[in-house]
C-alpha cells in the first residue's frame, strides 16, 4: 500500500456543468482530463490522499471580501459559490487537522477578481483565495498570511484586495505585464500606504523555463517568506506559465510545478488558470497532489516534453538573475523607498477598471485613513457603465478606534450622497449594510 | 424450482424455492473442504426435490476469496506499460513483475511506441521461472487496449492463460486494474478446476438446470462465464444477504439492512428495491481491485461475540470471538446468552445463560437479566453508532457537477430491517436503538441462501466515444469501432443498449425485459483555440442488482 509521507485534502470540482460561453477557454471540460489523470493514477486510493465534498460558499463568505454591485445575486451563479465554497472545505480541513495540507482543484478562478465587483474579469467574479483567507481570519482567528500566486497572469484581484492590509504578504510570479493580460503587476506596486512592502510584484520574461522559475523561488520567494513568518502559506496555484498552454508564452512544467510546490509546501493550493486542458493540467495537477502529499514526483512528466520542452535560453536567464537581483535589493535589503505618512491623514487615488469578460467599464476613486494601529479606513467611490454609482466603504479586522469612526462617518455621509448604494463591510462588528 | 446456496465462514445455507416460496431451508456446518461442503449441502437440500424439478442453481462460494486469503493462488506473471505519472515499479504485485516501455494518453492516443524487445524479454524470464499464467496491463488501456492486445499478439501463445486489463472493467484505475487483471490470471487454473469439479458433482446427481455464481455487486453470472473473470465472483456473502432482504421484504423507501451473523453484523443500504453499489471496487485482503460491489460495511459485533467489560466501566462487545455461547458450552458469555436468559432464545442450557449474565453483571451489582437486557441494549446502540458512521460516510461521497450540489440528495434510512439468526430476539433493541420502524422477514435465517437463488444477472459498460480519434470504445465488451465526427449521443446509447443487452444474455440473463439504466452519460466538446474540434461521450450502463423476473411475478402480480 502507498503512503503519502503528508495527509493531503482534496477538493475537486470541475463543474461539468458550467462554462463561460461554449468555446470558452473556461469551460465544461477544462478538468475532464485531469480527472481522467487522477482516477487512472490511482491516486485517490493512496493512504492519506483524503478527497472531500465541495459545499456551496453563503453571500455572507462572500462579503467579508467583496461588495458586490448591485448584489452578490447580480454577479455570481451557483458554480461561483460552489468553487469558493470548495475553498472553505479545503481550510477547514487543514485548519481542524484532519490533513496537513489541501489542494482545491476548483472552477471558475478567482485572482482578477478585486474588492468592488462589477462582473467578470479575466475569467473570475468571486476571488477564491480571498474568500477563503477571510473566512480563515474570522473562524481559526488568524492573522498573519502569505499568498503566493504562481498563475502566469498577474494576480491583480488579490493584490487590490491586500493592497492595504500588512497582515497578508502577497507575492505574485507571472509574465511580464507588458507582453500579457492584464498589464500590471511591476515592481513599484508595493503596497499602500499603510502596507508598503506587503505586495510583492515579480515579473518574469516570455519563455521563463524551470530554472527561472525555480531561482525565483529560492532567491525570492522563500527568502521572503523567511522573513514575513506566516502562519500559514496560500498558493494560487494557475498553471498557465506551462509550455503547452495556448493563451501565454512561458516554459514552465509539469516537473516544475512539482518540484515548485515541494519547495513552497503550501498549506493550502487553490486552483487558478490553466487551459492546456489535455496536455497540461493533468500532468501538472497530478504532479502538484503527489508533491503535496510528499511523494516521488520523477515520473511525474508530459508525453511531450522530451521532445518539446525547451531549457530556457541564457540571456533570459541573465534577465530573471537580474530582476531577482533588483527585487532582493527593494524587498530584503531594505531598498525599497518607503513614504512616511502621518497618521490620520487621508490619502486618495483614482484608477480605472476594465472588465473584459463583461465588457464593464468602472472608474474608482479611493480613500485610505493612514493609521499605524490597523489596516485602514477604506472607501471606495465606483461608477460603471452598467449606471452603477456606489459608495463602499471598509473597517477592516481589528480596526482601531479611530478608523471604525471614520470609516463609520464615510458610510453615514454617503447614505445621504447621491449614490444608487452604499454598502459599509464592518469587519469588526461582523456587520455588512447596504442601502 | 430454484436452488440457491450460500457458502459462510461457519454455515452453509441452501433453499429451494417453489412459485416464491422457501420449500426447503437447511444449515450445514462449513468443513475445511469447499466442495464436500458442498456436496453434502446440496444432499441435505436436495432429499426429497427430484432434480428435474430444478430450474435454475444459484451459489455463493468463497472459493476466490480463501484462495486469496489464503495466498493459494497460482505464480502468475505480470507485463505493464505505463508511462508518466507514479512510479510504476510502486504497484509491484507477484513473482515476476515486468515493466516495459509503451505508453497511451488520458485520450488513448499512442505517446510512446512499445518496446517489442523488452516484451519478449519480460515473457522470456517469466517463462524462465516456470510461470505458466500472465496478466498484461497498460495505463490507459480502456481508452485504447492496442497495447495490451499488441502484448498479447507477441508472448500470448508460450502462456497457458493470458489476462488483459481493459476485459476487467471500464474504470479509470490503472494500479486497480493491474491487480484485478493479477488476481484472474492468477485464479484461473483454481477456478477452473474448482468448476470441473462442481460441475461434475453437479451432473453426477443429475442437476442438469441453468447454473449461476453470486458476485459481490449482487448480480448473478453464468457458471461457463465466469471463468473469464474468476476474480469478480469473489466475497459475495453480504451481497448475498443484501438480495436476501431485498427478496423477502421488497425494500421500499429508504431501507437500512442488518444481517446480524455470529460473529459480524453487515449493513447496507437499499434505495426503493436498489442496493446501493459502491463507487470503487472491493478489496480482496491486501488488494484493491476494481470489481464492483455493493456498498456493505462490516462490523465486528454478533451474536457469538464476548461480553465483557470495558477499561471504563462499560459493557463491551466483540470484535473478538472466542467459540460458542455459554449456554451452548462456550467459553465466555454473550449475546446469544443474554437472549436465553430473557427467554427470548429457547436453546441451549439456561442455567449457564444465566450464570454467564451474572459472571458479566456481578461485580457491577446487576442481577441477570438486568445484565442481559443492558448487553442486547449495547449491542444495538453500538451497531447504530456504527451504522451513523456509514450513512455519513456515504453523504460525504464527492459530487462534481453544480446539479449534484444544489441537488444535495442524502441517504436517510426510513426503516432498519433485519436479517440472520438472531434478528427476532433483537429487533426490538434495534429499533429502539435507531429510533425508526424496524422489522424482519420471515426466512431471516437463510435470507443469504435466498438472495443467491432469486439475484438477477448483472451487467455493466463503459462507452467512451472520441470523434477526433475516430472510436469508440467499450472495454467490456472488447469493442472497439470506427466511427465518424457525426456520431452522437444517441448513437452511443443505442450502441451501448445493444453491446450491454448482448453480454448480459451472454452471462444467463432472460433478453425479454432486461432492466437498463443510464448511470453515467456526458458529452463534451473537444476545442482547439476556438473552433470545435470533436465531440467526447462518456457513457457507463448497466443492469443494477435486482431480482430475477420469475420471483418477480410470483409476488408482485
Ligand atoms: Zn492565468
Ligand atoms: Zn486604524
Amino acid at each position: 500500500m502507498i503512503r503519502a509521507a503528508r495527509r493531503t485534502g482534496l477538493v475537486f470540482f470541475p463543474a461539468f456543468d458550467w462554462a463561460i460561453s461554449p468555446s470558452h477557454p473556461e469551460r465544461e471540460e477544462r478538468l475532464l482530463y485531469t480527472q481522467d489523470q487522477v482516477l487512472e493514477e490511482g491516486l485517490l486510493d493512496i493512504d492519506g490522499i483524503v478527497e472531500y465534498r465541495v459545499r456551496p460558499a453563503t453571500y455572507e463568505d462572500l462579503r467579508r471580501v467583496h461588495f458586490c454591485v448591485p448584489d452578490e445575486a447580480a454577479v455570481t451563479t451557483e458554480s461561483h459559490l460552489i468553487s469558493a465554497g470548495g475553498c472553505l472545505v479545503a481550510a477547514d480541513a487543514v485548519l481542524d487537522g484532519e490533513v496537513e495540507s489541501a489542494f482545491a482543484l476548483v472552477r471558475p478562478p478567482g485572482h482578477h477578481s478585486r474588492r468592488v465587483v462589477h462582473g467578470n474579469r479575466g475569467f473570475c467574479n468571486i476571488n477564491n483565495e480571498a474568500v477563503m483567507i477571510e473566512y480563515i481570519r474570522g473562524k481559526y482567528g488568524i492573522k498573519k498570511i502569505a499568498i503566493v500566486d504562481t498563475d502566469c497572469h498577474h494576480g491583480d484581484g488579490t493584490q487590490d484586495i491586500y493592497w492595504h492590509d500588512p497582515n497578508t504578504l502577497f507575492i505574485s510570479i507571472h509574465q511580464d505585464g507588458r507582453t500579457l493580460y492584464p498589464g500590471s503587476g511591476f515592481p513599484d506596486e508595493a503596497g499602500g500606504p499603510n502596507a508598503q512592502g506587503f505586495t510583492v510584484n515579480i515579473p518574469l520574461p516570455p519563455q521563463t523555463g524551470e530554472q527561472g522559475f525555480l531561482h525565483v523561488m529560492d532567491e525570492l520567494v522563500m527568502p521572503l517568506l523567511e522573513k514575513f513568518e506566516p502562519e500559514i502559506v496560500i498558493n494560487s496555484a494557475g498553471q498557465d506559465n506551462h509550455f503547452n498552454d495556448p493563451i501565454t508564452n512561458m516554459n514552465f512544467s509539469a516537473r516544475g510545478y512539482s518540484t515548485l510546490n515541494a519547495q513552497l509546501k503550501p498549506d493550502i493550493a487553490v486552483l487558478e488558470g490553466g487551459y492546456a486542458v489535455e496536455n497540461a493540467l493533468p500532468y501538472v495537477n497530478v504532479g502538484i497532489i503527489m508533491a503535496m502529499a510528499g511523494m516521488d514526483t520523477t515520473f511525474v512528466k508530459e508525453p511531450n516534453y522530451d521532445r518539446d520542452y525547451q531549457e530556457q535560453p541564457p540571456e533570459i536567464t541573465r534577465n530573471i538573475e537580474q530582476i531577482v537581483k533588483q527585487l532582493r535589493d527593494l524587498f530584503l535589503e531594505g531598498g525599497l523607498k518607503t513614504v512616511s505618512y502621518e497618521e490620520g491623514i487621508i490619502v486618495e487615488r483614482s484608477r480605472d477598471v476594465f472588465y473584459d469578460t463583461d465588457g464593464i467599464h468602472e472608474r474608482q476613486h479611493e480613500k485610505i485613513r493612514c493609521c499605524r494601529h490597523c489596516a485602514g479606513a477604506l472607501a471606495i467611490a465606483s461608477t460603471s457603465n452598467l449606471g452603477q454609482h456606489i459608495l463602499a466603504v471598509q473597517i477592516p479586522v481589528e480596526a482601531c478606534t479611530a478608523c471604525l469612526q471614520i470609516g463609520l462617518a464615510w458610510f453615514e455621509e454617503g447614505t445621504r450622497g447621491a449614490f444608487s448604494h452604499v454598502y459599509l463591510q464592518d469587519r469588526v462588528r461582523g456587520i455588512y449594510e447596504c442601502t | 424450482m430454484i436452488l440457491g446456496l450460500d457458502v459462510g465462514g461457519t454455515q452453509t445455507d441452501a433453499v429451494v424455492i417453489d412459485k416464491g416460496q422457501v420449500v426447503v431451508a437447511t444449515k450445514t456446518p462449513t468443513g475445511g473442504d469447499l466442495l464436500t461442503t458442498l456436496r453434502t449441502a446440496l444432499e441435505n437440500t436436495l432429499r426429497d426435490v427430484a432434480p428435474a424439478w430444478l430450474n435454475r442453481m444459484a451459489f455463493s462460494t468463497t472459493m476466490a476469496t480463501n484462495a486469496i486469503v489464503q495466498d493459494r493462488i497460482e505464480d502468475t506473471g505480470m507485463i505493464v506499460s505505463a508511462g508518466p505519472g507514479m512510479d510504476p515499479e510502486w504497484f509491484s504485485v507477484g513473482p515476476s513483475y515486468h515493466v516495459v516501455e509503451g505508453c497511451l494518453d488520458h485520450q488513448g492516443f499512442e505517446a510512446e511506441p512499445l518496446n517489442r524487445v523488452a516484451v519478449m524479454d519480460a515473457a522470456a524470464r517469466i517463462r524462465e521461472e516456470g510461470i505458466k499464467v500472465i496478466g498484461i496491463t497498460g495505463k490507459f488501456s480502456v481508452r485504447n487496449p492496442s497495447h495490451e492486445h499488441r502484448i498479447a499478439d507477441w508472448v500470448g501463445s508460450s502462456f497457458y492463460h493470458v489476462a488483459m486489463g481493459h476485459r476487467v472493467s471500464g474504470a479509470l484505475n490503472f494500479p486497480r486494474r493491474i491487480v484485478t487483471t493479477y488476481l484472474n490470471a492468477a485464479l484461473h487454473g483454481l477456478h477452473k478446476e474448482f468448476l470441473d469439479a462442481l460441475v461434475h458433482i453437479l451432473n453426477e446427481k443429475g442437476l442438469a438446470a441453468p447454473r449461476y455464481l453470486l458476485k459481490p455487486d449482487g448480480g448473478t453470472i453464468n457458471l461457463d462465464k465466469s471463468i473469464y473473470s474468476p476474480a469478480s465472483i469473489a466475497q459475495s456473502g453480504p451481497a448475498a444477504s443484501v438480495m436476501g432482504a431485498l427478496a423477502l421484504d421488497g425494500c421500499e423507501g429508504t431501507t437500512l439492512v442488518l444481517d446480524v451473523g455470529g460473529t459480524t453484523t453487515d449493513m447496507s443500504v437499499v434505495l426503493n428495491g436498489t442496493p446501493l453499489l459502491k463507487p470503487n471496487g472491493i478489496r480482496l485482503g491486501a488488494f484493491q481491485t476494481l470489481i464492483r460491489s455493493l456498498m456493505t460495511h462490516s462490523l465486528g459485533i454478533g451474536g457469538d461475540s464476548e461480553v465483557g467489560i470495558a477499561e471504563k466501566g462499560g459493557l463491551r462487545i466483540g470484535a473478538v470471538r472466542r467459540g460458542r455461547p455459554m449456554a451452548m458450552g462456550g467459553p465466555a458469555p454473550t449475546p446469544t446468552d443474554a437472549m436465553i436468559t430473557l427467554g427470548l432464545l429457547k436453546t441451549g442450557n439456561k442455567d449457564a445463560a444465566n450464570a454467564a449474565m451474572e459472571e458479566v453483571g456481578g461485580p457491577l451489582g446487576w442481577d441477570a437479566a438486568t445484565t442481559a437486557q443492558r448487553v442486547l441494549k449495547h449491542m444495538a446502540e453500538t451497531i447504530a453508532e456504527s451504522a451513523k458512521v456509514f450513512i455519513h460516510d456515504i453523504n460525504s461521497q464527492p459530487v462534481y457537477t453544480i446539479h449534484q450540489v444544489l441537488e444535495d440528495q442524502k441517504i436517510e434510512p426510513t426503516s432498519v430491517l433485519i436479517i440472520g439468526g438472531p434478528a427476532p430476539q433483537i429487533a426490538e433493541y434495534i429499533g429502539r436503538a435507531f429510533g425508526l420502524p424496524h422489522r424482519f422477514p420471515h426466512h431471516h435465517g437463510v435470507a443469504n441462501a435466498v438472495g443467491a437463488a432469486v439475484a438477477r444477472v448483472t451487467s455493466e459498460i463503459t462507452l467512451q466515444a472520441d470523434t477526433e480519434r475516430g472510436s469508440v470504445i467499450i472495454p467490456e465488451a472488447n469493442v472497439e469501432n470506427k466511427i465518424n465526427s457525426s456520431f452522437d449521443i444517441e448513437q452511443a446509447v443505442a450502441l451501448g443498449r445493444e453491446l450491454l443487452s448482448q453480454q448480459a444474455v451472454r452471462s444467463g440473463a432472460e433478453e425479454k425485459g432486461l432492466e437498463i439504466s443510464i448511470t453515467e452519460k456526458q458529452m463534451f466538446n473537444m476545442i482547439r483555440g476556438y473552433a470545435r474540434t470533436g465531440k467526447n461521450i462518456r457513457l457507463k450502463m448497466g443492469i443494477t442488482p435486482g431480482l430475477i423476473p420469475e420471483w418477480k411475478r410470483s409476488h408482485y402480480e
